[in-house]
Parts: C-alpha cells; sequence; structure tokens
C-alpha cells in the first residue's frame, strides 16, 4: 500500500470568474466556511481525493490584486507567502482574459507551481472569442487548461496537471517588465539575497517598487538601508517616466498584458446585440430600470412575507401542541419548565430560520447568482452616497428587511473596515420581519394602515439621518465604487443550494447560543416571580416617560430575545388579543416604534460580534436603547397632542 | 485635442484614458482592473445622479461618479 499524500492546494482568481461554482464541483458538501483567525474574512476550505491523493483545497477571496487595499487581498498574499502551497489553480474567465491577466501575473510571481484554469470556455464561441491555449501556454510557461466549470468539464485536467508540477517542483518564472524597471529590480533582489524572508526576493523587490507599505516595513524593520536605496531606485523610475513608481508598474503590468492578449486572443465577428444586452437596457435603464427594481425587489419580499407567515403559523401550532404534552409528561417543575425554555429557543430558532432566512437566502442567492444584485448596487450607488457608503451596501440593507443577522453578517462585500461598520449599524435600524409582525399586528390592524406605513416611512428617514451622521463621526474618506458588472447568466442551482445551506448553517451556529441561553435566563426570572419587581425597576421609563403601561417593561425584556415576543406576550399578559381595550392608538404606535429601535435582538447581537467585536456590538445596543426610549418619549408627547 | 473629465463624455462615445487625478489608492485601483493612461474605453451606459458604466478590454466595469469625474480623457 502505498502511503496517501496530503496537498495543499489553494484556488486563486478575480471575483466572478466562477471560483465557487469549481470549489462546490470539487468538494461537494466536504467544506466548511470559516473567519480567517482574527479577520472578518471568510475563509473556506474543502477536501477531496484524486489518485491517491488527498487535497485539501482553500477557496482564496475573490481579490483583484495582490496589494494591500483590502483586507482580502492581503490575508491572501500572506497566506501564499507563508503556507507555500503545493500548487495553485489560478482560475480565470476566459471571456475576459485581458482583465484576468493582471492578477494572474502577480501571482506568478509570487513563484509557486500554478496551473492555469481558463473557465467559460464554453461562452467564447457565443461571444466570437478566438483564444490560442498553446500559445497562452508558451507565453505564460505554465499549463494552461480550459475548463467549463459549469458542467464540470477539465476540472480533473487541472488537478492532474497540478500534480504533476508538484512531482517535478515546477515553479513558475514571472513575466519580465520594462528595462528600467527589471534594471531597478534586479537590483533589489540580490540586495535582498541574504535576508531573511519568507516571500520570493524578486517579487518583495517588485512591492519595494510599488511601495507597498507592508512590505516596506518588513524590510525597513530587518535592513534600513536597503529602504533608504529603494528611495532612491523609485525616484529615479519616476524621473525617467514621469509618474509614481507604483503606476509605472501597474502601468506596465497592463501593458504586458494587453500584448498577451493581442497575441492570443482574436474577436472573429462583430457581436450582435444580445438577448441579455437588450436585458440590460432595460433592467439599467436610468429611468425604467428603477421602477423594475422596486417589482422585482418587491416580488421577492411578498413572496418570502406570504411564504413566512404561512409557514411559521403552522410550525407554531406544532410547537404549541408539543408543550402541552411535555408538561403532562414532565409537570410543571422549576427544572423542567426551564427545559422547555431551551427548548422552545430552539423552536424559535427553527421558526425565524425556515420560514424567513431560508427563502430569503434561496432567492436572494438566485438573484445574485442571475447577476442582478449588481444591477442593483448599480442603481443605488447615487442614493447610497447619501449615506457616506456606496451602491453594495444596498445588498446588506436589503437582507436587514427579511432578518439582520445575515444582513450584518453580508456587510463583508464592503470594502474598508469603516463602511462595513457604517453599513452594520445601518443594518440594525432596518425593521426585519419580526419588527413587522408589530408593526402590523399592532399599529396596521388597530390604528391604521396609513399609520404603519409611516412608521416604516420613518424607520428609513432614520437610516438616511444615521448614515450622515455616522459617515461624519467616523474618520476615513467615503469610497467610490468600483466593481464589475457581471453578464446575465442562468442561476447554477447547485451553487445556489450550497450557498444557501452554509449561510443557514452558519445563522444556526451563530445564533443559537445566545438565544438559547437567553432563553432559560428569562424563564428563570418567570419562575423566581421577578417580573414585577423588573416592571416596577423600568416603570419610571415605561410609565413616566413613554406613557406605556408597567408590563411593557416585561415586554421589552422578552423582545431582546426575538422582537415579534412582544406582540405574543402582551396577549398573554394582557389575556386578551384586542389590543385596543387595553392599548391607547397612541400607546400603540409608541410600543411599535420602541420595539422597532430599542435594541438588535440577541441574534443580531452575536451576528454584530462576530463581525466587529464584543466593544462595537455593545456600543451599537447601547446607543439604540437611549435612542429609541428618547424617541419613543418625544413621540408620545407629540401624538398626545393631536 | 481637448481633454476632459470621463464624466462628462457622452454615452456610446469612445474615449483614450490621458490621466487619472486621483489619490494614489484609486488609481492603483484602476489600474489593477486595467484601467490606466492609454487605455481606451466606451461609455456604455450613464445613470441620471449615479455612477456609469464602461467597457475596457473586453469587460465591463462601473465606476462610481466621484471617480469618473478624476479620469481625464480624450475623444477617440
Amino acid at each position: 500500500m502505498s502511503k496517501i499524500e496530503k496537498l495543499n492546494v489553494v484556488l486563486a482568481g478575480q471575483a466572478n470568474v466562477g471560483k465557487s461554482v469549481i470549489f462546490n464541483h470539487l468538494t461537494g458538501l466536504h467544506q466548511h466556511i470559516g473567519n480567517w483567525p482574527g479577520k472578518t474574512v471568510e475563509k473556506a476550505e474543502g477536501t477531496l481525493h484524486y489518485k491517491g491523493y488527498t487535497i485539501d483545497l482553500l477557496d482564496l477571496p475573490g481579490i483583484y490584486s495582490l496589494s494591500t487595499y483590502s483586507i482580502e487581498e492581503l490575508v491572501s498574499r500572506e497566506y501564499i507567502a507563508l503556507q507555500k502551497p503545493d500548487f495553485i489553480i489560478n482560475v480565470v474567465d476566459a471571456t475576459h482574459l485581458e482583465r484576468n491577466l493582471i492578477f494572474t501575473l502577480q501571482l506568478l510571481e509570487m513563484e509557486r507551481p500554478m496551473v492555469l484554469a481558463l473557465n467559460m470556455v464554453n461562452l467564447l464561441k457565443g461571444k466570437g472569442i478566438e483564444i490560442d491555449f498553446k500559445k497562452l501556454e508558451n507565453i505564460l510557461k505554465i499549463p494552461v487548461v480550459p475548463v467549463a466549470a459549469i458542467y464540470g468539464k477539465g476540472l480533473t485536467e487541472v488537478l492532474g496537471q497540478g500534480i504533476d508540477l508538484t512531482k517535478k517542483n515546477l515553479k513558475p518564472i514571472p513575466l519580465k517588465y520594462g528595462k528600467e524597471v527589471e534594471k531597478q529590480a534586479e537590483e533589489l533582489t540580490s540586495l535582498l539575497e541574504d535576508i531573511d524572508l519568507p516571500h520570493p526576493k524578486r517579487w518583495v523587490a517588485i512591492k519595494l517598487l510599488e511601495k507597498d507599505e507592508e512590505i516596506e516595513k518588513l524590510v525597513k524593520n530587518k535592513r534600513p538601508e536597503i529602504s533608504e536605496r529603494v528611495k532612491s531606485l523609485c525616484s529615479e523610475l519616476e524621473r525617467i517616466h514621469g509618474q509614481d513608481s507604483s503606476i509605472i508598474i501597474a502601468d506596465e503590468r497592463c501593458n504586458l498584458v494587453s500584448w498577451i492578449a493581442k497575441e492570443v486572443m482574436r474577436i472573429v465577428k462583430p457581436r450582435k446585440v444580445s438577448f441579455n444586452e437588450r436585458l440590460d437596457n432595460l433592467t439599467c435603464h436610468k429611468i425604467w430600470g428603477y421602477p423594475m427594481m422596486i417589482s422585482i425587489l418587491g416580488l421577492v419580499f411578498l413572496t418570502i412575507f406570504l411564504f413566512g407567515n404561512w409557514l411559521s403559523s403552522l410550525l407554531a401550532g406544532m410547537f404549541s401542541g408539543w408543550q402541552i404534552g411535555f408538561q403532562s409528561i414532565f409537570g410543571g417543575s422549576l427544572l423542567s419548565s426551564l427545559i422547555w425554555a431551551g427548548m422552545e429557543s430552539v423552536f424559535s430558532l427553527i421558526g425565524i430560520a425556515l420560514p424567513y432566512i431560508l427563502p430569503f437566502y434561496l432567492l436572494l442567492f438566485i438573484l445574485e447568482d442571475w447577476g442582478y444584485l449588481a444591477r442593483v448596487a448599480f442603481l443605488t450607488d447615487n442614493l447610497m452616497h447619501k449615506l457616506g457608503i456606496h451602491g453594495k451596501a444596498c445588498i446588506p440593507l436589503i437582507l436587514g428587511f427579511g432578518c439582520n443577522v445575515p444582513a450584518c453578517l453580508s456587510c463583508r462585500i464592503m470594502e474598508t473596515r469603516r463602511e462595513r461598520l457604517i453599513t452594520g449599524f445601518l443594518v440594525t435600524l432596518v425593521p426585519c420581519s419580526a419588527v413587522t409582525v408589530i408593526i402590523m399586528g399592532l399599529v396596521g390592524k388597530f390604528v391604521g394602515i396609513g399609520w404603519a406605513f409611516g412608521l416604516y416611512f420613518f424607520a428609513i428617514l432614520m437610516i438616511f439621518m444615521m448614515g450622515k451622521l455616522a459617515s461624519k463621526i467616523l474618520p476615513g474618506e467615503p469610497t467610490e465604487l468600483i466593481m464589475e458588472m457581471p453578464d446575465y447568466k442562468k442561476p447554477n442551482l447547485k451553487t445556489v443550494i450550497l450557498q444557501t445551506w452554509f449561510r443557514l448553517r452558519e445563522f444556526i451556529y451563530i445564533a443559537g447560543p445566545l438565544v438559547i441561553i437567553s432563553g432559560i435566563v428569562i424563564a428563570g426570572i418567570h419562575q423566581g416571580g421577578w417580573f414585577p419587581a423588573i416592571a416596577n425597576f423600568l416603570s419610571p421609563i415605561t410609565v413616566k416617560w413613554l406613557g406605556l403601561p408597567a408590563i411593557t417593561g416585561i415586554l421589552l425584556i422578552f423582545g431582546i430575545l426575538r422582537k415579534e415576543l412582544i406582540l405574543l406576550m402582551l396577549a398573554v399578559l394582557l389575556g386578551t388579543t384586542n389590543f385596543a381595550q387595553v392599548l391607547s392608538q397612541t400607546q400603540m404606535i409608541v410600543l411599535a416604534l420602541v420595539s422597532m429601535f430599542y435594541i438588535p435582538c440577541v441574534a443580531t447581537i452575536a451576528a454584530l460580534r462576530k463581525e466587529f467585536g464584543w466593544k462595537r456590538a455593545l456600543s451599537i445596543t447601547v446607543f439604540k436603547i437611549i435612542f429609541a426610549i428618547t424617541i419613543g418619549g418625544i413621540a408620545s408627547r407629540l401624538l398626545n397632542l393631536i | 485635442m481637448k481633454e476632459l473629465p470621463l464624466l462628462q463624455v457622452k454615452e456610446q462615445e469612445e474615449v483614450i484614458i490621458v490621466s487619472i487625478v486621483g489619490g494614489q489608492m484609486a488609481t492603483k485601483r484602476l489600474a489593477d482592473l486595467g484601467l490606466t493612461s492609454g487605455t481606451q474605453i466606451k461609455i456604455l451606459r450613464k445613470t441620471l445622479f449615479g455612477p456609469l458604466e464602461i467597457e475596457a478590454k473586453g469587460s465591463r466595469l462601473v465606476i462610481g461618479r466621484g471617480l469618473a469625474a478624476k479620469i481625464l480623457v480624450r475623444p477617440l
């Protein structure tokens, strides 16, 4: 028996090149998605077996370069430099070869064995593009494998070529830049010869000429005199080219890629106006694009709410039946009621996850895979700029209407920490489906639908004001939107389902523990008979300032767990579902308003903690409590004047 | 030939980037996507107050309005 060899392989490529399709195809369900240690950057890993090898496959985040513009880029290049994967699979979108090759050149400089997986070759014909694969191989001096990932074609050959390279330990040779740059890079490389660095020396030299801050620091710590030499080499380059040296390198890389593209690529027929382009003329239209967007998103929301309400009442009926059964078997002792509270929390988690979050993710991933979310970002960029963020932020904000938890987690699509934080904060102000239950069930039903929509409008107004405020307070410049506009394509069902499943699992992992613990704690307080004391303690706020009945203090405690419990417990504690008998219209509006803002639910707090740390999560929580109480009190006074 | 910001170019027109008058960060970012001086681009679509969509090197990119104001181009 030969021993099983383990290989470390990474998938690297720009965004939207079909990396996750390849990853899903190769690893199937044997994958897990987590975070890079200490970073809020997603890390997807999986294992597969091929020809007696066990391959650990790591899907690097989709990035555009190996500079330190974003956290993803830094994480990726450190991984390649330090972990030295056995080989790299560089996934390239064949229909966008030229732009993709810019990243390929940078990867080659990392000097690890590398295979180029030329994906989407099946679409070349339709686009009238011809690529000479052999010639590309000769220029890059690495294996080039044509791949059609959605059909799984070419993937085994990619693995085979990679294993071959590993066996022979064939490392790629970086391509040469212009004469001056090469001369300086050579000098620097030899200066760096005896420094102990994990990165390839030539790569470090190029990065120094590009004025990469991280690498500069690294070298300066070890050999300050080299830093001095770098400065003079850079200014020499700048004198010759009349441009900043970082731009010179980027320019040369672009020129090199343009040359390669000219050598290997041919456009064989003038492109016709395709169906997708016509679709774009409609969906991105400067006027008609907006009603289209509102209709599409409106339809998605309507579907989710109708489906969610149906399934959630079905589940609620089922679970309440179980409670009677549980009590008849285990009795009403303290212990059994605490156990029941824990189980109830699990049910409540299922009661959100299945009816609301599951369809939300499913539909959203279909829209994403189809390519529509990029259009939404395009259309809403202007609006988002008013909040100090850019178009991509509309995706977390839209998600927030379903559930704040996935919305917080999706803030990662923003590039900088500042924008992530602003977006995350704004997301917690978005009325989620649980808040909708309160607004509709209380205000919509007993005060009037106009008032209910008024509350939504108020929430959106607050999001705008807070966005403006947050972008003023937080240091740093707003980033401009730069993104690729993907072509529309048929959503890949397997990718959509896998994505949905992994996200759903993530939700359960993050929210689960906190929801169960707080459920048990609240049940304990209830069993201990401390509710009246709490209601009393909170009465200066609830009764005096907000003008609500004292029992609302208890409701607000329950609401931390799940916001719709505010309404459910109101019915239980008052013994009626006809709230008009016990609350005035003003009180209903104030209660709904406070419920809307007063705290992120525990699951959201857990998500905030995961993304931004305890300090920020608690700051947002405390801010929201003070904010809601202030707004509620003012509203109560104003409404009483009417 | 006179230079003008990309933002002022009309839809469907083709231009060449002359220079980018932005911070280093923005310039690098654009270069990573293949937009450097000398690159030929076509304006595909403009929105009323928001970003614009362009085609360069065979792919389509969306560029924020503020950034488009910093890219100087000249007509082809």
